[in-house]
Formats: structure tokens, sequence, C-alpha cells
């Protein structure tokens, strides 16, 4: 199946053509698939949706407080307690975060990935990997920097060293897929010819990744930079979103929230234009 | 040594020159983020230390099992929050996709500000959204919910536009050259074409909620996020170590559910 | 120069691929394996350089078997055996060149093999191959951006960038135009002409195989029922090559 992710931003053409002529059989079982996920998932919604709301919570007025916020927020934007340059530096490092987290992960798992590839790796070395991998990215990056700040002791190396372990596991993953395409008997060629693993990995597999390797990697640095922000307010590791926690919910000042929204906001602006540009030059 | 050797050898020097001075900035750029940051390279090389650290301490012991219930009873809300603020969002997000898809939208306008508007959602920081509902809502798992609703609304609306949109004009052409409504296009020709990559979407979304819903408890006191957190704090490193492997076990569960739906409909 | 006997191959255990196949290759020919689909004719070509391990019989490469060699005796016996396949299997996204450069790196270190390293003699060598197919002009284009036809002359001047003592080549021509295919035909014919390579061909067209072939070896259900001068292949060879009756009549009707 191909991960959604491959979809948003590398634009796969879907095989349109053959899905009309499956036979029945399997288009009914897909319809009967879909069909039960679809009530299962209704089912536990309005299950949950009325148990969510505590028994005495006055909804309306909890709206107009949000409502209220909300236009602080974005139409009263304003600077009490710090500076728009002193701001500009903590975005900074959340940005220096999201980048080196992701330099860093994507060197490892570069080689992780060539580990784990079924082009190249032994069956059980790819189930190894890979099910290792599946693990460490089901613990949510947050709990990782918390884990290193006490080994580590709170701050950069910490931060840098939680959010990396994530961004490996998740680059592995798909690097290794992305590996995986390369026709079998591409690598089948390079064998034939005599060549020596090194040779087929640094002259074929190499130059077919470069496409996929950059689009993926850069998906991850945007999922680092939000990654950035969250572990500053919920591990206290510095940055922008260390600083979104204090005016939330030290200084209840959204005002300056809004600041710092608009700021965040605009460099994700530059990020889509990015990949934007990304997916133009692709297509040709 | 003929020119034609030449013209090659240079190819060569051009393309391992482009490669070094890749390499050189890349290096001068991991040396400038880490000095900016304060950042020391050798902890790279104490990784194990905080595998060995967790091994000694999360493994969870005699005392810890006394917290099960609770851990248990506290992951299966935020596992029920987060299918719910997916569902539901998936709900609005396909309403906004359909007339907002560039191929079936009433108004061109229309499609604009819809994709604005999930791009917005989409890019305010889960923690500003946590932090803000929160001071509304006040502790209690609706301010979850609606943090990961508004995320995943942003994320999917886009998703599903892209969706349909890929399903191409041409044939929502032929649908309608055969007579059919706007309400008849969508429901008997479009959706049903679709539906497997929308499924495979909410499904991902679903998977990665879970994983958030922890990081917005964190923020917001609820859920395993919060029992988490107040554990650790307060140094029950065994009690933390259940709620990690808790986390863990659900966390892979719904992945392979998801495969295996995803193998269901292929 | 090669000879193959009593090769046996069963994919899955039970059904036989190739039953006893045994035929030789002599320089500075060109000789064609022609067959009905599935007859055998991939599994054959690709049991010779042990991209397949076959399940019986002997390959003898120069007097070596190909079956007894270790790993890195196979890899130095591979790297003095080209290989052409239907679909190129170039490297797309790198140009004409360094796809023929490929060719050599058999014989090189990994350094070599890592770092792009090639001597002068060598380059010399790839843009010289490449002139002979006739893609000079097309060496610094990106595999990707040439025709299919292009595309398999690549393929030629990277196989013979091996300085190969036998080419190997399955269907190189089922995806080309006409006059695509009499252009790499003329050129692997001229191959074994003047640089005395043997040339193994496996080929679906019969008109093709009659008008380029030295010696034809037709297979079917995985054995073979002719083996001869190309001058002996008349129509009622072909047809005897081609028709199911070649399949004996008891496994016909477990098939059914
Ligand atoms: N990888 C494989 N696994 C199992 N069976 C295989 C495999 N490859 C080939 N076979 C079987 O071996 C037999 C011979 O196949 P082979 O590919 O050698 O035929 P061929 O003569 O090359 O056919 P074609 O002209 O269609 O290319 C066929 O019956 C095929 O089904
Ligand atoms: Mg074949």
């Amino acid at each position: 199946m191909i991960k959604p992710e491959n979809q948003i931003s590398i634009p796969t053409q879907l095989p349109s053509g053959p899905r009309l002529s499956i036979p029945l059989r399997f288009r009914d079982r897909r319809r009967v698939t879909i069909l039960l996920t679809l009530a299962v998932l209704g089912y536990i919604t309005l299950m949950t949706l009325p148990t969510m709301i505590p028994s005495h919570f006055k909804l309306t007025e909890a709206l107009m407080s949000f409502a209220e916020n909300i236009k602080i927020m974005f139409l009263q934007p304003r600077l009490v307690n710090t500076t728009f340059i002193s701001l500009l530096g903590v975005l900074g490092q959340s940005i220096l975060l999201a980048f080196l987290t992701t330099l860093i992960g994507s060197v490892l798992a570069f080689f992780f990935a060539l580990a784990s590839t079924r082009r190249l790796a032994p069956t059980s070395l790819v189930l190894g990997i890979q099910s290792f991998m599946a693990v460490i990215r089901a613990i949510p990056t947050v709990l990782w920097v918390l884990i290193y700040s006490v080994v580590f002791g709170l701050g950069a190396n910490a931060a840098v060293v939680g959010i990396t372990f994530h961004s490996v596991a998740y680059l592995t993953k798909v690097y290794a897929d992305s590996m995986d395409e390369l026709s079998p008997e591409i690598i089948e060629t390079m064998q034939a010819m005599g060549l020596k693993k090194s040779a087929i990995i640094r002259q074929a597999i190499i130059p077919n990744l470069i496409p996929s390797y950059l689009s993926w990697t850069f998906i991850r640095f945007e999922i680092n930079f939000a990654d950035a922000i969250a572990v500053g307010a919920a591990a206290g590791a510095g940055g922008i979103g260390y600083q979104l926690f204090m005016s939330s919910s030290f200084y209840f000042n959204f005002h300056e929230v809004g600041v710092m929204v608009y700021m965040i906001l605009a460099f994700a602006l530059v990020l889509e234009i990015i990949s934007y540009r990304l997916r133009a030059v692709k297509h040709q | 040594m003929n020119s034609n050797v030449e013209e090659m050898n240079d190819f060569f020097t051009k393309k391992r020159f482009k490669l070094t001075l890749l390499i050189v900035i890349l290096g001068a750029a991991y040396i400038g983020a880490s000095m900016g940051l304060g950042f020391q390279s050798h902890s790279l090389l104490n990784i194990q230390d905080g595998i060995a650290w967790l091994i000694q301490n999360f493994i969870p012991n005699e005392a810890s099992k006394g917290y099960w219930h609770e851990i248990v009873q506290q992951l299966l809300r935020t596992f029920l929050v987060a299918v719910a603020a997916t569902s539901c969002a998936a709900v609005i997000s396909l309403f906004l996709a359909v007339i907002g898809a560039k191929t079936l939208t009433p108004a061109i306008t229309i499609s604009w500000v819809i994709r604005g508007f999930s791009s917005l959602l989409r890019n305010i920081p889960i923690v500003a959204w946590a932090m803000i509902l929160l001071f509304s809502f006040k502790q209690n798992d609706l301010t979850g919910f609606l943090a990961l609703f508004f995320m995943t609304l942003g994320f999917l609306t886009r998703a599903f536009m892209e969706t349909i949109e890929d399903f191409g004009t041409e044939k929502i052409q032929a649908l309608q050259a055969t007579g059919a409504t706007y309400l008849q296009v969508i429901f008997q020709g479009l959706l049903p074409e679709i539906a497997v990559a929308l499924m495979s979407w909410i499904l991902y979304m679903i998977e990665n909620n879970v994983r958030d819903a922890t990081l917005v408890g964190l923020l917001t006191g609820t859920g395993v996020g919060f029992i988490f957190n107040l554990y650790f704090k307060s140094l029950r490193y065994g009690a933390a170590g259940l709620v990690v492997l808790s986390v863990i076990i659900l966390v892979v569960t719904v992945e392979l559910i998801s495969n295996l739906i995803g193998r269901l409909l292929s | 120069m090669l000879t193959v006997n009593h090769l046996a191959k069963s994919y899955d255990g039970e059904k036989k691929s190739l039953t006893d196949v045994s035929f030789s290759v002599h320089p500075g020919e060109v000789t064609v394996i022609i067959g009905p689909s599935g007859a055998g004719k991939t599994t054959i070509l690709r049991s010779i350089n042990q991209l397949i391990r076959d399940d019986d019989g002997e390959i003898l490469f120069d007097d070596t078997d190909m079956r007894q060699l270790n790993r890195s005796q196979l890899r130095r016996a591979r790297c003095r055996i080209g290989m052409i396949f239907q679909n190129y299997n170039l490297i797309e996204p790198l140009t004409a060149i360094e796809n023929v450069l490929h060719g050599c790196l058999g014989t090189k270190s990994n350094l070599a093999g890592i770092f792009s390293l090639y001597s002068n003699r060598e380059k010399e060598t790839a843009l010289k191959l490449l002139e002979k197919v006739g893609l000079k002009d097309f060496a610094y284009q990106q595999c990707r951006n040439l025709s299919g036809g292009q595309k398999q002359r690549v393929g030629i001047a990277r196989a013979l960038m091996q300085h190969p003592k036998i080419i190997l080549c399955d269907e190189p021509i089922a995806s080309l135009d006409p006059k695509s295919t009499i252009t790499v035909m003329d050129i692997l014919r001229d191959l074994a002409i003047n640089d005395g390579i043997s040339v193994l061909i496996n080929l679906h067209q019969v008109d093709i195989a009659r008008e380029y072939a030295d010696h034809v070896i037709g297979i079917n259900n995985g054995q073979v029922v002719f083996d001869d001068r190309t001058q002996a292949l008349s129509d009622a060879a072909i047809t005897g090559i081609y028709q199911k009756g070649a399949v004996p009549e008891r496994s016909l009707v477990h098939e059914f």
C-alpha cells in the first residue's frame, strides 16, 4: 500500500485504469472492509463523544472564551514580556534544532536503510531492523526527549538526541521502502557484471534513490520543525515552543501567542513554497 | 592524452567537486547548528546511556503493577479520543474537500479559501491549539479532542482534496455527460472510486493521532500523557516505564490493524 | 568456449522448467535460442552466469564449471560474461558514459567503485565503444532521455566494456522498432565476426534468427528439440519447435 504521505508530497500516479476491471469478489471484499471499518469508527466516535463533556460543563461559555482568545490571537498580536528580536532568536533555535536532527537522522537512517532493504539484506536482518524501528517509532518524540533529559540533563543534547531517535526510525523505513521500489533486475544486472556490493550501492542504488531521498528528508524536516516546537513546550527544551508555552500557560498572554503563531506560520509558508517548487522540479 | 579523455576528466572532476562542496557545506552547517544550539556531538556516542537507563529504571517492578489499572484506563481514553477526533475531522474534511477540490468546486474562490483555511489549521502548532483550548475548556478530554480535531481537519482536508483532484476532470465530465446530477456524480461516481485512498488516509491519521494524543495529554493534563508526566516527575520510573510500554503496544497494534485493513483493501 | 551439459532446473521442486539441456557455443558465432513462451529460454541464459542456481548439470565456461565456483570466483568469472536485457536495465539517472564505464568495475577495487575512479585507458575505451555503437554524441546524456534503441546500444557498449568472451542477450530487440532492431542485430553480428566473441541470443522472431544466426537451438518445454546450423532450419523444423506436440501427451492430461 502506498503510505498516504507518499501521495501528499510525491504525487505517484494512482493506477486508475485496472481498478474497474477487478474481479467482483475483490470489489466486494473491499466494500465489506470499508463499510465494517467505517461502522467501527462511527460506533467508537458516537460512544465516546458524549462521555467527553464533563457533567456540569458550560459549553457556551467555553466556546465564547475560545472565540475571544482566537480573536485576541489573530487580530491583536502584541508583545509584552519579550521583544521581536529575541523571538526571532528562539525561532531560529527551533529551526536549527529541526535542521540538525534532520541532518543527523538522514545520514544514520541511510545506513540503516541499506541494511534493511530487501534488495540487499537477508530477510532476517530486514525484519529485525524494521521491527526495532517500529518500536522506536511507537514511542512519541516527547517521551524520548524527556528520557534523555534525565540522562544528559535538560538542554540541547537531550533535545537533539530525542528528536533524532524518532527521525532515524521514520527515515529508515521510508528510505528502505524507496530502495525496495528499485527493480530487482537492476541489482541483478550489476551482479551479473561482477560488481562488488559497495559499487552496486554507490553506482546503482544511490543515483536512483536521490529524488525520493530528498523529498522524504524534506518532509521529515517539516515534521521535525513541528516536533521541535512541541518538545520545547512539553519538555522545556527551549526554542519558540518554550516561549509559546510560557506565554500561554504562565503569563496567559494570548496577544503574545498570536505574534509567535504568526511567526511560525510565516516559516511554514516558506516551507510550503519550497515543497511546491521541489514537486514542480520533480515533475519535469 | 586526447581531448576526449580530457573532456571526460573534466566531467568527473566537476561531479566530484560538486559533491565535495555539498559535503563541506553540510559539515559546516552541522558545526554551525551545533554551536548555535550548544549541542555536543559526543552525546551521540552516549546514546546507549539512555537505552541502558531506560532498561534499568523502566523495567516495571512489583510496585508498578498497582498502576496497571489506571494506565490501561487512561490508555483507552487516549485511544478513543484519537479515534473520535480523526473520525469527526474526516467527515467535515470530506465535505470541505468536495466543495473545495478544483474539479468539483462551485467557485474557484471557495477552493482557495478552503485551501488557505486548511493550511492555516495544519500549520498552527499543536502546542498553540492545546494551550488556547486548555484556557477555555480546562483540563479535560474535550480539550485534547479539539486540539487533535483541528490539526487533523487541516491535514485531511488537503489530503482529500488532492485525492479528488487526482481522480481527474475527464471522468467527472464523463459522468456529468450521462445526465447525472451533482450529488449523483459525487455519491455514485466519485466516492466509491476514491474510497480506498480516503480510507488509507484516515487510518494513517489515526495512527499519527494516537501518538500525538500523548503529547497533547502531556500539555493539557489528560490521558496517558498526563500520567506519564506525573509518574516521571515524581520519579516513579517503574510506573512511567509501564506507560511507555503500553503506548508502544497500543501504537504497534494500531499500526498492525491498519496494515491489515490496508491489505484487505488492496 | 561454453558447453552446457545435462542442465536441469525446477523452480518449485515439482514442475521441471528444464530437463536435461545440453548444447555448446563457439567463439565468433551467433547462436540463437528460439522456442515458445515459457519454454525455458530465459532460465537457460540466467543459469549460465548463475543468476539462478540450477539443480543439476554442468556449465563449462573456459573449462571451469560455473556451478562449482565459490562467491568470489563466481564474481570474477561473471566479469567476462556480458549480458544484455530486454529492458536495458541501465541506471537511468546517470549519463551514457557512466553506464558504459560500469562494465569495467567488476575487476576494480571497492574504492574505485565508490569514488568512480577510472584510468585514462578505460575512459578512452568507453568512448571508443560508444562511438562503435554510434552514440558518441550522446555520451553525456542522461540515459532516461535516450530512446529505446539508443538505450539498448548503451547496454551493448556496457557489456563490451567487460571485454567479454561471451555475450548473453535475453530478447534484446523485443521492445524495439524495426529500424533499431536491425541496428542492434548488426552490431551483435559484427561482434561475433570481428571480435571473435560468442554471442548467445534468445529470440522470438524466427525471421531475424534465420538472417543473423550461425547456429540455432530450439527449445520446447525445457528440452532441446533442435540443435543445428541455421541452414538446416526448415519450415517443418520451426513448426516442430513451436508445436505443443513436443509435450508428452501424459502431461497434457495432467494440465487440464
Ligand atoms: N521465478 C520463477 N519462479 C517459478 N517459476 C518460474 C520462474 N521463472 C520462470 N518460471 C517457469 O519456468 C518456465 C520457463 O520460464 P522461462 O522464463 O525460462 O521461459 P522463456 O522461454 O524465457 O519464456 P518467454 O519467451 O515468455 O520469455 C516457465 O514455465 C515459467 O513458468
Ligand atoms: Mg524469457
